[in-house]
């Protein structure tokens, strides 16, 4: 097991969904750190991991939603800061990105969906990740995810086509 | 040009039925720059798919990281260094307990303690050494008072396979030696 070569690569994929729960890049950094450091310190018994990105991601996922719950339980109104700094994000960021405000518009619908479904989204239509291994990371059945990601691909259509003029 | 195909795509993609292959070419035809006007309406979710995954931690990051591995290693390998235990460690409590006074008596006691350590570390190496010649290098070794008692035993414990072999081999020496003669 080496640092550079086996752990550092997940860095991003791991920065984007823990990106994706706490809403927050600060944060996210924090938590891919935490997340490397700890599987670099547990790299002996790393050999038994079947796959060690779903491994990753399941881990920087518990650090994430440590973080939220913390957040709420110090009475931090949660949605309210995150989407405020969300709309500092993401507009930075497609303006690298896409320079098109309505890929903001869909960041943020995205973001506005209920944790699980937005890592789901972020896992299957971002990461590109397989039924099977978006399971294994968010340890529930293969059905759930679908289910979820149904309701969340749902959900985004129904925003979309609300304000249809404005995607156009 | 008929978009019937991509058009089912997309109510494939809404109803969960595409696979990972067909939700990439929904991705790459949105990125084209002529969408027809009755589908554009998706065009935005597509692209943001797309461009989500070029979002990427800042370029520090790898400098910082590895300094935080580089240390935590550098830690890992100092807590691994064996550690000698000075005899001036004991607590008070142990030192009440043997009944002995602190400032009075720790001189005699550290210098009784390591005379007691040599004696028997020296008795167990001469012990070990039997007829054989080729045990000076141990021996050095066995007076060494900083040596582990563990590693002297090994020591004793190595040397005493290596005679039993040796007296295998001569045995074995005599043994055809023997049967030389008879032959």
């Amino acid at each position: 097991m080496n640092f550079r070569h086996d752990i550092l690569p997940l860095k991003n994929i791991v920065f984007r969904t823990a990106l994706r729960i706490v809403l927050n890049r600060e944060e996210a950094e924090d938590i891919v750190q935490d997340t490397l450091v700890k599987l670099w310190e547990r790299r002996e018994k790393l050999d038994k991991v079947e796959n060690l990105e779903a491994f990753a991601l399941t881990m920087a996922r518990n650090l994430a939603l440590d973080w939220k719950e913390k957040m709420d339980n110090q009475h931090v109104s949660f949605d309210d800061e995150a989407h405020d700094r969300l709309d500092e994000n993401t507009n930075s960021a497609d303006k690298m990105l896409a320079q098109k405000e309505t890929t903001g518009a869909i960041a943020r619908i995205i973001n506005s969906l209920p944790e699980k479904q937005r890592t789901i989204i972020q896992l299957r239509d971002i990461e590109g990740k397989t039924y099977q291994e978006i399971a294994n990371t968010l340890s529930i059945s293969e059905s759930d995810v679908k289910v979820t990601l149904f309701r969340a691909r749902q959900a985004m259509k129904e925003k979309i086509l609300q304000k249809k003029s404005f995607f156009l | 040009m008929d978009y019937k195909y991509i058009e089912q795509l997309i109510e494939s993609y809404f109803a969960c039925t595409t696979t990972l292959q067909e939700e990439q070419i929904l991705r790459s035809f949105f990125s084209q720059e002529d969408v027809p006007a009755h589908l554009a309406q998706y065009a935005s979710l597509f692209n943001y798919e797309t461009a989500a995954k070029e979002d990427v931690l800042s370029e520090d990051f790898d400098e910082r990281i590895m300094s935080q591995i580089e240390t935590a290693e550098t830690k890992a390998e100092e807590a691994k260094k064996p550690r000698i235990i000075k005899l001036a460690a004991r607590s008070l409590a142990e030192r009440r307990f043997l009944g002995i006074s602190p400032q009075v008596f720790t001189p005699f006691f550290k210098a009784a303690a390591v005379v007691a350590i040599a004696l028997t570390i020296g008795r167990a190496a001469e012990h070990a050494i039997g007829e054989q010649e080729a045990e000076e290098k141990s021996n050095v070794v066995a007076v060494d008072p900083y040596i582990k008692t563990n590693d002297v035993q090994q020591a004793i414990r190595v040397k005493d396979v290596s005679q039993a072999e040796m007296k295998a081999t001569n045995d074995s020496i005599i043994n055809i030696a023997t049967k030389d003669e008879i032959q």
